[in-house]
């Protein structure tokens, strides 16, 4: 909006040239200052309150397991490793697989549902016809249980069975699976992206388009250099989540190939060793990994959008 | 938008546009119907539509009492969900998109960190807390997971939100005489509606379609919410899968969503007009 | 057929839902709070008739599982874990026994109950609930995999593994339906069939107090099978992705001639293609070395007491009311949860739905367990991956790596794949 917004108006007229107005304005700003501090405060606090109540223990509680050598079935043999849990899973070959194969899954997955999701945003925002027809069907993807989807992906493309797969069996093939996968993943997705970024077209003033329309830029221009700008705090939400949700990856993999011939992501060797296997300590190591790989990516993105992060620097 | 005029060429175009959108959404989501509609003799014969459609799994799992007690699990534990969700991130956003406050970094940090960590390292703990302060498997032992986890999403959707609201209008509104509170409601809210129907569907799915949670912190059919139920749909023998009945609730439980999806879209759209307007 | 299931939960939730809410006694009348196989077809009207039996000396109240294996077990896991008590009866899978009994979650089963117990029980189920030289579990039903066959394509069917993908080969070339269809998915059932193979072969994986691996020779035999059904060419194009699901597809849709699959075959391919079901054929799994008997792998479900029971007595007498023979012989003709009683194979009403019971008796004399050692599921999920795909194998530098990562998660280092 900076664009079109009249400049920040201050408490304190620059200008002013009276000391005892100024002293008042001054005390008066402070006190605003308080209580825009208080009120801040306040108005987060539930929220601070709940995700702690609930989340801080068992988070806590699984770094503090990642440091032993801890299995469920014998609670009173826990033994403190120090860091050789990390060093296990981090020289374990099977480790860096999944991981490459998580990563490669991530960024073509979130990159294909960043561009299919604005297209999408595009047209459930600017149809012509049947708009609501539009905006409600393509949310529906979204909406279907992630197993039930991928289960019925995984018949559709089961050879002899499903309507997808003829006489071929892509599921049992690497690369074929992998890009199942991703299918499965984005398109069930990719409604999630269109729907944030649509939120944020919706605030795109018409009169910036049509004047810089009467400018003489391409519509092409217009979405890159008036639409894309103003809504970077939308992709930067919607690219955020879906990235972290995306490196999680579970439930289509779990369903359509339970990770076989290299399929693997982090999220099912944390599954089959923390509930499966029961080693407390391995899986709850995996866990503290993904969660520190997750971080680092969520740094870059708030690094590359900068001030369009939340929290980010205020005014622009 | 109004001010373009609908010419026929452009009307095709949208529909063709309009079609393809439809395809992507419908074309995996019939054949979920179509295996719901199957029968034991047709399920394996590869054909997208069912050549014998026949309604017995609908009509099975909605004799199936624990079923719809999930289903009436499943509204009331994300309605309830959603909205203290809503209500809590709305807050925070607004607090974050528009006053400078000390922790606010932190807050928002905090708020991501919690989403990142891979919940199901955190499962067996929060089964541990729920047991001894007596809420698993009850509403609250489920129902205070998914505000958690709902609001990083939420506090981070909308402040994004918030931040992009023409905020000047208010102090422009309360120059007119308006109270602070007729400046919020008649100006800001009205902009602030799309951002958060949006979170506010984000959310209700997320916590719809939540399974982890589901089949970890419930035992009985008290708080048993349908991605968990279906789950425990067992077929004819133990080697068999019930997969037209999972199919069938699978489509059963969309629909509370295709109609919740209804009516905030409209919400959306009214968000957007009058802002349009204003702005 | 396969949905008659969802009606009958309806009803014994009705019942069950008033009280559900783990176990608590009314009237002084003690529950039971029985998880595991509650839900199978028919299961509800075996619990209601144990209940009017015991007439207030307890009430058995059925509690939902989910559907899948390891679902189930991480249920019971994490409930067991915490000392739950409101667990009594457990109707657990056969491979779980050595973990829950080593974790001291479920009780030893001693004296005249044990002898109860195992009387008229088959011995090799029996032996899927002893760990330690301890009974731990009472045995409620079973399963062996039999070899299918389309009778119009094999007349007499082979007696052999090799005799079998010959006469495959051959209806492959005379352009008939051909296909062995076989579990060779990433999955539980897969190293059920690799266990079949192995132990007809004289080989284990572990030895007997599960602390030391024992690949040798007969491993690398047995893989050298799969391979070659894999490199047949008789295999599905699907081997590496099907489950019991897809097999029993495969037969339904004419590719298969040939299929290892458990006895339920028979039951749902009546409902699902009649046609196909009169021409099924059954027979006892091939030798997989000439002249070597074939010694299939059990299945099927023990009864065990949770140790945190507050009805123990009362649990076990629940169980033995709910796997009398009368109630097993009913769950198979409901179910298709084969008997653990000897006496049950003899009765005539059995004999008519399972016309394949003398085959089935056969398998189960000379039946194994799967590896009896509290890291089953470890060494399960090792061995299911190593195997991936079938395909990949190569007989001996898969054996190495098998003996190694099975060794590595006996002593506790690594990480599962």
């Amino acid at each position: 909006m900076s664009t079109v917004a009249p400049p920040p108006t201050d408490a304190v007229d620059p200008l002013e040239q009276d000391d005892e107005a100024v002293a008042i304005a001054r005390q008066r700003a402070s006190e605003g200052r308080r209580a825009e501090r208080r009120l801040g405060l306040m108005l987060c606090a539930p929220a601070v309150v709940v995700m702690l109540a609930v989340a801080a223990y068992p988070i806590l509680y699984a770094l503090w397991l990642s440091l032993f050598r801890a299995d469920l079935r014998t609670p009173d043999e826990n033994e403190f490793v120090g860091l050789s849990n990390y060093v296990t899973v981090l020289s374990s070959p099977i480790w860096w697989q999944a991981f490459g194969i998580t990563m490669f899954i991530t960024v073509i997955g979130a990159a294909a549902e960043l561009v299919l999701g604005m297209l999408l945003a595009l047209v459930m925002h600017r149809t012509l016809i049947g708009r609501g027809l539009v905006r409600t069907s393509a949310l529906v993807p979204y909406a279907i249980v992630t197993v039930v989807a991928a289960f019925s992906w995984r018949f559709a493309w089961t050879q002899g069975i499903g309507w997808l797969a003829g006489d071929s069996a892509p599921l049992t093939d690497r690369w074929p699976s992998i890009w199942i996968i991703i299918l499965a993943e984005v398109w069930k997705t990719v409604p999630f992206m269109a729907l944030l970024l649509m939120a944020g077209l919706a605030l795109v003033p018409e009169d910036l388009l049509k004047a810089a329309s009467m400018d003489g830029a391409s519509a092409w221009q217009r979405f890159w250099r008036v639409t894309v700008p103003l809504i970077k705090p939308s992709i930067l939400v919607a690219l955020l989540f879906r990235t972290l949700d995306a490196f999680r990856i579970f439930d289509n993999i779990f369903v359509l190939t339970n990770g076989a011939n290299g399929t693997s992501s982090v999220s099912m060797l944390a599954y089959n060793n923390l509930i499966k296997g029961l080693s407390l300590g391995i899986g709850s190591t995996m866990a503290v990994l993904i969660f520190i790989t997750t971080a680092i990516i969520a740094f870059v993105f708030v690094r590359l959008f900068g001030a369009a992060a939340p929290g980010g620097s205020e005014k622009r | 938008m109004s001010a373009v005029t609908v010419t026929p060429q452009r009307r095709i175009g949208w529909g063709v546009v309009n079609a393809v959108v439809l395809l992507y959404a419908f074309v995996p989501v019939v054949w979920i119907i179509s295996l719901s509609l199957k029968g034991d003799d047709t399920l394996n014969d590869g054909s997208y539509l069912p050549m014998n459609p026949t309604g017995e799994a609908y009509s099975q799992i909605f004799g199936n009492s624990d079923f719809l007690r999930a289903l009436v699990n499943s509204i009331g534990i994300c309605v309830i969900a959603t909205a203290v969700a809503l209500v809590l991130a709305t807050m925070a956003a607004y607090a974050i998109a528009r006053l400078e406050f000390p922790g606010k970094r932190a807050i928002v940090a905090t708020s991501l960190l919690i989403s990142m960590f891979p919940q199901i390292a955190l499962v067996t703990p929060l089964f541990k807390i729920e047991t001894a302060i007596g809420i698993f498997d009850t509403w609250p032992g489920l129902i205070l997971p998914y505000i958690t986890f709902a609001l990083p999403l939420g506090i981070y959707t909308l402040s994004a939100f918030f931040r992009e609201i023409p905020w000047e209008l208010e102090k422009a509104a309360q120059m007119d005489g308006a109270t602070p509170y007729q400046a919020f409601r008649r100006v800001i809210a009205p902009l602030a509606l799309p951002g958060v129907f949006t979170t506010a569907i984000l959310v209700f799915i997320a916590c719809w379609n939540d399974f982890l949670f589901a089949i970890s912190l419930t035992s009985t059919n008290a708080a048993r919410t349908v991605p968990a139920a279906m789950s425990y749909f067992t077929g004819a023998t133990t080697f068999e899968k019930p997969t037209a009945a999972i199919a069938a609730a699978a489509v059963v439980i969309t629909i509370p969503i295709v109609l919740f999806v209804l009516f905030f879209q409209r919400r959306i759209v009214a968000g957007l007009t009058s802002g349009a307007v204003k702005g | 057929m396969r949905l008659r299931q969802l009606t009958g939960l309806g009803v014994a939730a009705v019942s069950v839902a008033a009280l559900a809410a783990c176990g608590s006694d009314d009237g002084g009348v003690p529950v039971v709070n029985l998880y595991g196989g509650a839900s199978d077809v028919g299961f509800d009207k075996i619990i209601a008739a144990c209940n009017k039996e015991a007439d207030g000396r307890y009430r058995i109240v059925g509690n939902l599982l989910p559907s899948d294996a390891d679902g189930q077990r991480e249920q019971f896991v994490r409930r067991l874990a915490a000392h739950d008590d409101s667990l009594d009866l457990l109707g657990m899978d056969v491979t779980w026994t050595a973990e829950f009994a080593e974790a001291g979650w479920i009780r030893e089963i001693t004296g005249e109950q044990a002898t109860a117990a195992t009387e008229d029980t088959l011995d090799p189920p029996i032996q899927t609930a002893m760990w330690d030289d301890k009974l731990y579990g009472i045995p409620k039903h079973t399963n062996v995999q039999l070899l299918w066959y389309r009778k119009s394509l094999v007349p007499d069917p082979p007696t052999t593994w090799d005799g079998v993908i010959e006469r495959a080969k051959q209806l492959k070339s005379e352009g008939k339906p051909y296909v062995v269809a076989f579990t060779g998915a990433q999955y539980e059932g897969y190293v059920v069939g690799f266990n079949t193979v192995l132990s007809s072969l004289g080989g284990t994986l572990v030895n007997d107090d599960s602390t030391q691996v024992t690949v040798d020779d007969a491993t690398v035999q047995a893989l050298t099978i799969l391979e070659q059904l894999a490199d047949s060419g008789v295999a599905s194009a699907s081997l590496s992705n099907s489950q019991e699901p897809e097999v029993f597809a495969q037969l339904q849709n004419g590719e298969a001639a040939f299929a290892i699959n458990w006895p339920y075959v028979l039951s749902s391919m009546r409902e699902a293609d009649p046609e196909i079901a009169k021409d099924l054929g059954f027979a006892r799994l091939p030798e997989f070395a000439d002249g070597k008997e074939s010694r299939a792998t059990l299945g099927g479900m023990n009864y065990a007491i949770s140790s945190y029971s507050k009805h123990p007595d009362e649990a076990y007498d629940a169980a033995m009311c709910l796997r009398s023979p009368e109630h097993q012989l009913q769950t198979a003709l409901e179910a298709g949860n084969p008997p653990v009683a000897r006496s049950v194979y003899e009765d005539g009403e059995f004999q008519k739905a399972y016309p394949m019971y003398q085959v089935m008796l056969d398998e189960l004399e000379t039946a194994v367990p799967r590896p009896v050692t509290p890291l089953y599921q470890n060494i399960s999920t090792i061995v299911s991956t190593t195997l991936s795909p079938p395909s990949g194998i190569r007989p001996e530098q898969t054996a190495e790596k098998l003996e190694s990562s099975i060794q590595d998660a006996i002593d506790g280092k690594g990480i599962l794949p």
